[in-house]
């Protein structure tokens, strides 16, 4: 609904002024908004009735822990958010979020209060003051808005998992005619902000002729840097998609998305059983879609060189400013309530405790079992002997 | 048959007017009590009592409480605890039976009240006591706090005086009040054993407190943290600047009582100096909203005089602080009944946990599940007496961004 309205609104603005202007200035995507509504998490209660004042400005990290089960399915999500005020005042900070239970996080200068669907914070910042929450979230709530999925599966002494970018999702987007060099002057620019893990800033284009929207939807996903790692009850044979084995250990990292596949699969041979999987993924930088061709050093210097497509430098151009967008979108999975501040989020995908639990149980129990099957045995072969002698004795 | 239908009605609308809670009419009543220490600390009985009446009163003018397609006026009922526990004990149940959705009350005998009153689902409200443990919101869910905390205070005035680098003389007297803020203020000071030259407690009620006096200055105080009852408080500033020792005084809020001004009436220059921590009277929007409050209440119920005047010869008032905050806190209960659509005691109380209002110094009042805390530690300030009236001190963070509220009034 939201992105119909926003189409709406872009195709209201772009016809009277196509109408009316030969060339005219038109705005490129990013920062905001975003193309869904989450992240950042929303709940259905009372929608927040405070934030902060131009006195006090907030930046975000997060850390978003989420336990998974043996299948790789999520069975827990909690966050730990902290957020750095600086500047001198009073706070009232509401954070939407599904949340079961908040506690201060290590080394929160003050304690976070709790709502129905809300963490609160409040009080009077002088200079500087850090508010950590460690908010354990609704798996069922707060689970669709990760950014990763991940399905695993074993197959006799094969082990698969399977990752998958589920940031995607779908904009429309504007085409025409742009200027070659000044194209490829906000290139290098965005290149420049996305390098630096910067928030895009507001740019226009210049467009000369009508605009017209794109016949199909765009598809936008966020790259997402992924790190892990997974520990096999016993040696690995094979692996594939990994570093080499290392004894029972196998690591992995990759990036999904930035024009590589949003999907992934490991596969592994031997291991003796379900791994305990842990991996960090973080919403990263769009670097190759924003590579210049032909091993130039700037998207300028290569228009220099050669003629480039202005209608292809115009679709690059909005295509990875709308994945910058999305990927500052997962950099906020709590809200912060500084629209300007920044914001940084860590994925965490980990085996639960009671997913390892139940795998060391269910590995430990073949293992466990033996011992008691061979002395279950041995007693009934020293059982069976003795009636057997016995019954020997009196034949 | 008509006398019969008259009967009827009449018996009606009896039913209707002995309601508690609610009536089979269009208009019902919400009972709240208030349990102040009428004979044992009446300024702080009156100012507690008046702001309820305050805000029943502007709520009754308006309509009242509006749950559906009915109306509810609230009806406010006073008891005297004098300032005993048992006594506490005893109209808890009478209020409780009176059918009262909550209770407001300084504080006194809440260890024997909560769990009474958590049978019935009746919230409690403390707006004065700042005692640690009184308010758990894990195990005393039904028992909510506006007014600043002990834990607070102290650990304002730790991070206010440490920095200072004075000798902190730790002196509380041997009340309820004295000995529960010593604990916190040990507390508080406990990583700091440096600043601390001495601890003592002193006899509540003894109006001679030199020998203490003294021995504070013996230990090498440079700096006095009094927690105790105001006349403990004017004791101590009445030993200290009679044996000539200008040593600065730190106090709870009981440091701003009017009866410590009252007291030393005859020497206002040992009240100068004198510094206090309380909550916070303005937001950062201003004096205007508490100003408003202010206004509205001495309309009502006139002004709170001291019974002092400045050396200008103004007539000093002291600002209704308690007022506001249970003032405050009837305004939050309307909320969490209009939250709840419900006047049903144990629904409204869940309810508390999920509302905020804007109270009467403009900012925001309201509880959650992790705090029952009206009055957040970091809206402690700090204000300094001088000429019998007082201002927010300048060299703490907080209290020097807020402004001067107006304490005298022309003859």
């Amino acid at each position: 609904m939201r992105r119909a309205l926003i189409a709406a609104a872009a195709a209201a603005l772009l016809a009277p002024a196509a109408a009316l202007a030969d060339v005219q200035q038109v705005l490129l995507p990013g920062p905001t908004p975003f193309p869904t509504p989450s992240p950042p998490l929303q709940t259905v209660g009372a929608p927040p009735w405070a934030n902060l004042t131009f006195k006090i400005h907030a930046s975000s990290d997060q850390r978003v822990r989420a336990g998974v089960d043996a299948s790789g399915r999520v069975v827990s999500v909690r966050a730990l958010q902290r957020l750095h005020l600086t500047g001198t005042g009073d706070y009232l900070i509401v954070v939407s979020a599904p949340v079961l239970d908040v506690r201060p996080g290590p080394g929160s200068e003050s304690e976070p209060g709790q709502r129905r669907g809300q963490i609160l914070w409040s009080g009077f910042a002088s200079k500087h003051r850090l508010l950590a929450a460690d908010a354990s979230l609704r798996a069922a709530a707060a689970s669709p808005y990760l950014p990763l999925r991940l399905e695993a599966r074993r197959d006799g002494d094969r082990y698969v998992l399977t990752l998958t970018n589920v940031t995607r999702t779908s904009q429309v987007a504007f085409q025409g005619t742009g200027k070659p060099a000044e194209l490829a002057a906000l290139l290098d620019r965005t290149r420049r902000d996305s390098l630096a893990h910067r928030r895009l800033r507001p740019a226009y284009v210049t467009i000369e002729g009508l605009i017209a929207k794109r016949t199909q939807k765009t598809s936008v996903a966020a790259p997402l840097r992924v790190e892990g790692k997974l520990r096999f009850p016993a040696a690995v044979k094979e692996a594939i998609n990994t570093e080499r084995p290392e004894g029972r250990m196998v690591r992995f990292a990759f990036v999904l998305g930035d024009e590589r596949p949003l999907t992934q699969r490991i596969e592994v041979t031997g291991g003796g059983g379900d791994p305990r999987l842990r991996l960090e993924a973080r919403p990263d930088s769009v670097v190759r879609g924003l590579t210049p061709p032909g091993g130039a050093p700037t998207w300028v210097a290569a228009a220099a060189r050669q003629r480039l497509d202005p209608d292809a430098l115009l679709t690059r151009l909005i295509d990875t400013r709308m994945e910058l967008v999305r990927a500052d979108q997962f950099q906020s999975f709590l809200g912060n309530p500084d629209q300007l501040g920044s914001d940084r989020t860590v994925y965490v995908y980990a085996t639960s405790a009671a997913a390892a639990r139940a795998t060391a149980g269910s590995s430990g129990g073949s293992g466990g079992n033996g011992p008691l099957m061979a002395l279950l045995a041995v007693g009934g072969t020293l059982l069976a002997a003795g009636a057997a002698l016995v019954a020997w004795a009196h034949s | 048959m008509r006398r019969l239908a008259f009967l009827l009605a009449g018996l009606a609308l009896l039913g209707a007017g002995c309601g508690g809670k609610s009536s089979s009419g269009t208009t019902g009543h919400l009972v709240i009590a208030v349990d102040v220490p009428v004979t044992g600390s009446p300024y702080a009985a009156q100012t507690i009592r008046q702001g309820v009446e305050l805000a029943a009163s502007n709520l009754n003018g308006g309509g009242g409480l509006r749950i559906g397609d009915k109306s509810y006026l609230l009806d406010v009922k006073l008891y005297d605890n004098h300032l005993s526990a048992r006594t506490a004990v005893q109209d808890t149940r009478r209020a409780i039976d009176a059918g009262a959705v909550a209770i407001v009350t300084d504080g006194t005998g809440v260890d024997a009240t909560w769990q009474l009153a958590r049978r019935d689902g009746v919230s409690i409200c403390i707006t004065q006591d700042g005692g640690t443990g009184l308010v758990d919101p894990e195990q005393r869910p039904n028992v909510f706090r506006i007014a600043p905390t002990n834990h607070g205070i102290a650990f304002r005035y730790a991070e206010y005086l440490i920095p200072k680098k004075l000798k902190v003389g730790l002196l509380s007297d041997d009340s309820a009040y004295g000995r529960e803020g010593a604990a916190d203020v040990a507390h508080a000071f406990s990583q700091n054993p440096e600043a601390v030259a001495l601890k003592l407690t002193l006899p509540a009620g003894q109006t001679d407190l030199t020998p203490q006096v003294l021995r504070a200055r013996r230990s090498g105080a440079t700096a006095l943290l009094v927690w105790g009852q105001p006349p403990t408080i004017a004791s101590v500033l009445s030993a200290a600047r009679s044996i000539g020792w200008q040593v600065p005084v730190y106090t709870p809020p009981t440091g701003s009582d009017p009866f410590i001004r009252q007291q030393l009436a005859d020497h206002p220059e040992w009240v100068d100096g004198l510094t206090f921590a309380g909550g916070r009277l303005t937001a950062e929007v201003g004096t205007g909203p508490f100003t408003n409050f202010q206004s509205q209440y001495e309309t009502s119920y006139g002004a709170d005089e001291v019974g002092v005047k400045t050396s200008q010869g103004q007539s000093v008032v002291q600002p209704p602080e308690l007022a506001m905050y249970s003032y405050d806190f009837i305004h939050v209960l309307v909320a969490a009944a209009t939250h709840a659509a419900s006047v049903e005691a144990g629904k409204v109380t869940d309810a508390l946990n999920e509302v905020t209002t804007q109270g009467a110094n403009g900012d925001e009042r309201g509880f959650n599940e992790h705090s029952h805390e009206g009055v957040v530690d970091d809206d402690v300030y700090f204000a300094r007496f001088h000429d019998m009236t007082y201002t927010p001190v300048t060299d703490d963070p907080l209290s020097a961004t807020l402004p001067l509220i107006p304490q005298t009034r022309s003859q």
